[in-house]
């Protein structure tokens, strides 16, 4: 019988801004070490084949599946999960906005559907249907019929172009 | 008294959903996310072969991994399933013999999922291979092996033929036949199914989570199975990441992971990967149907013959064979909304070595309704006439309801003709028709497909409901928000909403000082729980029971405080008032005090405390809910590739709770749809492998591939409390016939008339170059 030991290491992860020194195998996926080392559950394990987008966070602000990348892959980076866009009191716009638009029915895929609207409307502020439809089409939804999600993106893209104007008083260049 | 506390402010109105602040922010707690300290988690070593017998069993390996704490047998874990009535002895962990690729045979419990499947890794099984049982024709020939030793594959067998049919049949001037071929789907929920169960440190119980949808009736089977008592066993369902049917069945996991718990007395979890999901939760369809039927010159449609076979699978599951619902159902209302006089059917559903079917959304209704609905379109084309106007021909009319069709099912009223030329007119039926025929000319195929549904809903027995009713208890708090506990079972229908919309209207009270619990056998009482569509009008039935009765005894206290008639007592905004005189009012607030606190100010004979317990069963066995699905496709005939261009919704399920709500669901079922009819297949290859386990291989609905749809709402009230009638599944039962009828539509030039799903972008291509010949000439 072989002996067995477990080959660990030690890397430090930084995850919604803060910093997490997490000890781990090097064969354990991004997504389990999110979840179950650092505690943040509402990023969502669908399939692990790396078609759900369930799991999907932002690295470096672009999204990324974590079950297709390993912890260990991820130093250095900067790692932002759904808990990160949650802001201490209420929802960001785009939440409220899934709230709003019934974007959402059993929230699974819902964190995923989050963080690529959030990365989508960063890079294309005003994206026209079929630019989200496009953008979303990583992320599968079994609840909703995506008609909502994509109403509740672009109604967000929406409020934000008109809080831009209010604070560039008056012009809309920027959510053009 | 008035009837409710004033006009209703939150019944039909579009609120938001109170459960979506923790769903968006990720703090929901699913099945995954349940953990407590010494937790072990499990894999499962699966069957590899189809058929076969165990010789043996090599797991000294598997348990000499470090970080591994059991590696179990059926010597550890003799448990079993038993399905009443069905004779199939389904055991927890295989003894024997295996009988489908993916049954368990070894349970691993370790430190965490990493090691259990390393341990997995290292078990040794030898087979001797037996020849399986794949195909459902060939499963009931006398020659072919029997799935189990003994007994006939053949487990169910049922003729029905309405009086006069030979004679209505053999007469009629026009006859066709066809075969409808349904391959196997399954609810691919995007949470995968888990379990997790603990002896309880603080009353000693066995606690189980599970993402289930009967939270109650999982209890029942826990215990009977594990020879426990109901009140020794709690069942919770955390947050559900969706059910559609496959988290209505109990499953041999479930058992392993609770005999893990009592005997290793430690927490134990096990959460399936995608992999195991497709080849573990409960398959759908699967069927073969050769159908016959027979019409007049003018398209009156006189009697239809189905011989409806089904795939069982390996065994009986539980609580029930889904091969029977998706026959016994479907031949129930296989005339749809239709008045075709005869009907014959028989029904074979038989074993074979494949996963067990159960529950998928709409069970029995994606295949009666693209029968029904190729049945007219077959007509039309045979004869020669617009489709519209054999439906138009057919339709059962406003004068037929209560209407009972040909298998003695009692339809009560719909708006079947209406919600047809609604959606005609949504879909701009007559425009399209010219369009179509100028893109033809440019070699362009677009096809539009009708779907007029009927679904029999809150049914007194469904796949959830071990019961025909729904228990809701109210609690007004001393503090006067109101705690309610329903026995339902929801996976995203935003129940805490709908039933806080209907209470609150009875108590007069808003919305958001109601919170709504469920899934907790401990907190909810005992009720039948979510499938069936079901719970808005059962369960709502019961929320507004429950409110009637709690809101007299509310009206009986305040008439009583401030000194007035009851019938001139109103509840609104939070206050019980005297009609007409706003100053003499008591807040629920104050009322709650006097009935927990001051309760020497009570009536004579009114106890303290409020908090009452109600059960609803509705006044009929079923109630029907209807409506009409249009679609508008393009079929490329170089690619085969089939794109939805436009769809169109009528739908009438009684009295709308909330509007938005009810869209959401219908836009889901929708996109179900476009994968049954066109992406979504199980499939099984010649040695009995499934072949399809990964998300890359069974092909789900993303959102490029679901359109916008028009929505529009009738509404037919049902006889229920409230007025409702179900509809969770209807949009799934409607849009696979609407689709895959366009796409018939849209080939019509080559001949082609779809008769099995999904079609694929192959399938089309063949019919294009084949111009396959036209209907029945086979
Ligand atoms: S879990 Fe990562 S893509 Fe599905
Ligand atoms: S809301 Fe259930 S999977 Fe998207």
């Amino acid at each position: 019988m072989e002996t067995f030991t477990k080959q660990t290491v030690q890397i430090t992860l930084r995850v919604n801004g803060e910093n997490h020194s997490v000890e781990v195998e090097p064969r354990m996926l991004l997504a389990d070490v999110l979840r179950h080392e650092i505690g943040l559950t509402g990023t969502h394990v669908g399939c692990e084949q790396g078609v759900c987008g369930a799991c999907t966070i932002l690295v470096d602000g672009a999204p990324e599946r974590s079950c297709l990348m390993f912890a260990v892959q991820a130093e250095g980076r900067e790692i932002t999960t759904i808990e990160g866009v949650t802001p201490d009191e209420g929802m960001s716009e785009l939440q409220a906005s899934f709230q709003k638009h019934h974007g959402l029915q059993c929230g699974f895929c819902t964190p995923g559907m989050i963080l690529t609207s959030e990365a989508l409307l960063a890079r294309n502020p005003n994206p026209s249907e079929a630019e989200i439809r496009e953008a979303l089409s990583g992320n599968l939804c079994r609840c909703t019929g995506y008609q909502f999600i994509v109403d509740s993106v672009q109604d967000a893209a929406a409020a934000k172009a008109v809080n831009h104007t209010n604070a560039d008083g008056g012009s809309d260049k920027e959510g053009a | 008294m008035a009837d409710m506390a004033s006009r209703p402010q939150f019944t039909g109105s579009r609120i938001t959903r109170i459960e979506d602040a923790r769903l968006v922010s990720g703090q929901a707690r699913y099945l995954d996310d349940v953990d407590f300290p010494g937790m072990l988690e499990v894999a499962f070593v699966r069957s590899n072969r189809p058929a076969a017998k165990i010789t043996s069993i090599d797991i000294e390996a598997a348990k000499a991994l470090p970080g591994v704490k059991a590696v179990w047998t059926h010597d550890n874990c003799p448990l079993e399933m038993t399905s009443a009535g069905f004779k199939t002895t389904w055991y927890a962990l295989a003894k024997d013999e295996v009988r489908f690729v993916g049954e368990p045979i070894v349970a691993i419990a370790a430190e965490n999922r990493y090691v259990a499947e390393d341990a997995a890794d290292l078990v040794r099984i030898r087979y001797e291979e037996v020849e399986p049982v794949l195909d459902v024709r060939t499963a009931a020939l006398e020659s072919t092996r029997q799935v189990h030793e003994g007994r006939s594959n053949v487990f169910f067998h049922r003729e029905r033929k309405t009086e006069g049919f030979d004679d209505a049949f053999n007469n009629a001037p026009h006859r066709l036949k066809d075969t409808f071929t349904f391959h196997r789907q399954t609810g691919a929920a995007m949470e995968n199914r888990s379990f997790a169960a603990l002896m309880d440190p603080f009353s000693g119980r066995l606690t189980c989570y599970c993402g289930h949808q009967s939270p109650h009736e999982l209890r029942s089977e826990l215990c009977e199975m594990l020879g426990m008592e109901e009140n020794m066993v709690r069942v919770v369902v955390p947050e559900v990441g969706g059910a559609f049917g496959i988290k209505a069945a109990m499953y041999p996991e479930y058992l392993v992971v609770s005999w893990m718990a009592l005997k290793l007395r430690r927490p134990v979890k096990w959460v399936s990967d995608r992999q195991e999901s497709f080849l573990s939760d409960v398959h759908a369809r699967d069927g073969v149907h050769d159908v016959e039927f027979a019409f007049d010159d003018d398209g009156k449609i006189i009697a239809i013959y189905d011989h409806m076979m089904a795939d069982q699978g390996a065994y009986a599951a539980v609580p029930f064979p889904g091969s029977l619902g998706e026959t016994v159902t479907a031949a129930n209302v296989l005339t749809g909304p239709y008045t075709i006089p005869h009907q014959a059917t028989v029904i074979d559903c038989s074993f074979s070595n494949k996963m067990p079917l159960g529950a998928y959304r709409g069970v029995w209704g994606p295949i009666a309704s693209f029968i029904q609905e190729g049945i007219v379109d077959r007509v039309a084309r045979h004869l020669g006439k617009d489709p519209v106007d054999v439906r138009r021909m057919n339709m059962i009319s406003d004068a037929d309801f209560p209407y009972k069709n040909p298998s003695k099912m009692l339809y009560d009223k719909g708006s079947y003709l209406k919600s047809m030329e609604d959606a005609l007119r949504l879909i701009g039926y007559e425009d399209f028709r010219k369009k179509q025929a100028e893109y033809r000319t440019q070699g362009r195929y677009l096809g539009v497909g009708i779907s007029v549904f009927v679904e029999p809903t809150a049914s007194a027995s469904s796949e959830a409901g071990s019961v025909g009713y729904e228990a809701c208890t109210i609690r007004v708090e001393p503090t006067g928000t109101v705690t309610a506990a329903l026995g339902l079972g929801p996976s995203g229908q935003g129940h805490e909403t709908t039933m806080a919309q209907l209470i609150a209207d009875q108590l007069g009270v808003d919305v958001k000082d109601i919170v709504i619990l469920h899934g907790d056998t401990d907190s909810a009482p005992f009720g039948g729980g979510t499938g069936g569509s079901r719970s808005g009008t059962i369960g709502g039935g019961a929320a507004i029971s429950a409110g009637k009765e709690m809101r007299a005894k509310l009206v009986k206290l305040a008439a009583h405080v401030l000194e007035a008639g009851e019938d001139d007592i109103e509840l609104q905004e939070g206050k019980a008032f005297v009609a007409g005189v706003p100053a003499k009012s008591l807040t629920i607030k104050e009322l709650a005090q006097i009935a927990y606190t001051h309760v020497a100010k009570l009536p004579e004979g009114m106890k303290p405390g409020l908090e009452i317990v109600t059960r609803y069963q509705p006044p009929f066995k079923v109630s029907f809910s209807n409506g009409t699905h249009i679609a508008v496709v393009e079929v490329h005939p170089d690619t085969g590739l089939i794109e939805t261009l436009d769809y169109a919704v009528v739908n009438d399920c009684g009295n709308l709770i909330n509007p938005t709500i009810v869209e959401g669901q219908i836009h889901g079922g929708v996109a179900q749809g476009i994968g049954e009819a066109f992406l979504e297949e199980l499939k099984y290859d010649e040695n009995g492998q499934l072949v399809t386990t990964s998300m890359q291989d069974y092909l789900l609905p993303a959102s490029v591939e679901v359109p916008r749809m028009k929505i529009e709402h009738i509404e037919t009230p049902s006889a229920s409390e409230g007025g409702f009638k179900g509809m969770g599944e209807g949009s799934l039962i409607a849009a696979p016939a609407a689709l895959t009828a366009a796409v018939s539509d849209a080939l019509e030039p080559f001949g082609v008339m779809v008769n099995a799903m999904p079609v694929t972008p192959a399938q089309v291509v063949e019919w294009v170059s084949k111009g396959t010949p036209a209907v029945g000439a086979d």
